[in-house]
């Protein structure tokens, strides 16, 4: 399960922010915009999901996207690997973002409008409408956040290691795993996968 | 330590038996300087059983074939390597290499087979994390400190570098190596032998060996006519250490003019790094006092330091600078 903030693109803090302060009044500063994304949907969550729509699309346009998203992403296919997306951006702004990505395709895509809620509600959507098992499913996410959401779904945390100070600070809360980019994810499956054929032998 | 069990097998298809019959729990012993480190620091990738090829009496040789070749068996000690008056005299480059290689009484016990299919010394590893070689899934490396151990060229799930010497002063000579395998003899290049992390057995490795394969012999062709090379070493310390960075180069010269060349940089990515743009930038120049700084100009364009080791691309390059200056005056 990939959002695209932090795990398919690298997203500027600004937008977020901002959308931030106008709904608190209080401005608030980070380098991160994953960091800046999670600080939005826990006030979005006290606000009855009160976005601008105009500075969310704002952020997706302005993201860059990582140079390994589509090939990892083919790989996994190739492999028999399930891929969604679940995110807490709107709809509008999860299928612009995607139109900017490689036509890769997407076995599910759950956002906050199809899922009706942000954070854990489109991956328990994700979970519900594909019948996936949570032990069996990796959501890869790069903020203390994100790790909390995928614990209280019970699906496995792999975390996005894209700050090193940030990741080593995560790496203490028992993620499931850690990787330095996507491309990597295909060897990731591959050794659990043979780590769990060994056990079974 | 973890109970282990030693066998003692006479023959090299013994030894290989003993392997197929116990899986990845099962690892070749000889020098032990890498082996029974792993078995101290706990590591779980460390074998349970263990098959000491010493008692095997034609591992340890080191012989002129008929073609001109020089064979060297696989248990054969640095040190004998270092004080071989036949390789001194035909491949001094790979000599001055293993004198290198930790220290003289470490020499003494390790083998050229141990060497180089040495596990990664990545200080995480050897402290008992649980990362991607010791049963976790998670490079500590990759987000801590990785100034000395770890890879500035990207890396495949382990950031670590491949630490040996030996591979990275074999490779300008186009060495190979024999595997015994239960389905015969294989030969390999020593650049296929360790072409970087991979899969094997479901386990990260940085050579191609199978749990159920030995080394046994590396293989020098004769040294090509009119060749110069060096090897240096960038180290904290003047003995034991392992490379920041290191530099094998060998030219093929005529009347001044480059005609073949092999650039091979060691720690500073998870296998021997071969610099084929170096190579292909140094074919048909002439040896000049400013070759070294255009060759440097190219070199390495594909670098991805992490957060505290870009240093060591720099010192990679100041290799190459000096080794071209020192091959110049060596005529």
């Amino acid at each position: 399960m990939f959002d695209p903030v932090g795990c398919l693109a690298e997203f500027s803090p600004e937008p977020f922010l901002e959308i931030a302060a106008r709904l608190s009044g209080k401005k608030q500063t980070s380098k991160s915009g994953s960091r800046a994304y999670w600080h939005l949907l826990n006030l979005m969550e006290t606000s009855g999901y009160k976005t601008i729509e105009s500075l969310e699309l704002k952020a997706v346009d302005s993201a860059t996207i990582y140079d390994d998203v589509a090939p990892a992403l083919f790989e996994l296919k190739a492999m028999g690997i399930k891929r969604f997306i679940v995110s807490s951006l709107s709809e509008t702004a999860v299928t612009r973002f995607l139109a900017r990505c490689a036509p890769v395709g997407f076995d599910g895509i759950w956002n906050r409008d199809n899922a009706g809620g942000i954070k854990a509600l489109p991956l328990a959507r994700a979970l519900q409408g594909a019948s996936l098992r949570p032990n069996r499913t990796m959501f890869l996410t790069d903020t203390a956040e994100g790790l909390k959401v995928a614990e209280s779904v019970g699906v496995n945390a792999v975390l996005m290691m894209n700050d090193p100070d940030e990741s080593r600070r995560l790496a203490t809360r028992n993620p499931a795993g850690g990787i330095v980019s996507l491309h990597e994810l295909a060897d990731f499956i591959r050794i659990v996968r043979a780590e769990r054929g060994a056990r079974q032998a | 330590m973890k109970k282990i069990s030693i066998y003692r097998p006479k023959t090299v298809d013994e030894a290989v038996q003993i392997l197929s019959s116990h899986g990845t729990e099962a690892g070749v012993y000889a020098g032990g300087t890498d082996l029974l480190i792993r078995l101290k620091n706990r590591l779980t990738q460390a074998p349970s059983y263990l098959v000491d090829i010493k008692t095997i009496d034609n591992l340890r040789y080191i012989k002129e074939d008929a073609q001109g070749r020089v064979q060297i068996g696989a248990a054969t000690k640095l040190s004998e390597i270092a004080d071989s008056e036949l390789l001194k005299q035909r491949y001094p480059m790979l000599v001055q290499a293993i004198h290198m290689i930790s220290s003289p009484e470490l020499r003494n016990a390790s083998t050229i087979g141990g060497d180089l299919l040495q596990e990664v010394w990545c200080q995480y590893l050897r402290g008992g994390y649980s990362c991607w070689r010791n049963g976790g899934h998670l490079c500590y490396g990759a987000i801590g400190d990785n100034s000395y151990y770890h890879s500035a060229m990207g890396g495949r799930l382990c950031y670590a570098v491949y630490p040996g010497d030996a591979a990275v002063a074999l490779i300008p000579f186009d060495a190979s190596v024999k595997l015994a395998t239960s389905a015969g003899t294989k030969e390999l290049t020593v650049e296929q032998l360790v072409p970087g992390d991979l899969l094997v057995d479901g386990r990260i490795q940085s050579h191609v060996v199978r749990f159920n394969e030995i080394l046994t012999e590396v293989i020098l062709p004769q040294p090509k006519p009119n060749l110069r090379a060096s090897f240096e070493k960038l180290r904290p310390r003047g003995v034991w250490d392992f490379a920041m960075a290191s530099l094998a180069l060998s030219l093929q010269v005529r009347d001044n003019a480059i005609e073949d060349s092999r650039v091979v940089f060691g720690g500073i990515a998870g296998k021997p790094v071969r610099e084929h743009a170096v190579e292909n930038f140094l074919r048909g120049k002439t040896l000049s006092a400013d070759l070294g700084d255009r060759a440097v100009a190219i070199a390495l364009a594909n670098a991805a330091p992490l957060k505290y080791n870009s240093t060591k691309i720099d010192m990679a390059k100041g290799l190459l600078a000096s080794g071209l200056v020192r091959l110049n005056g060596n005529n």
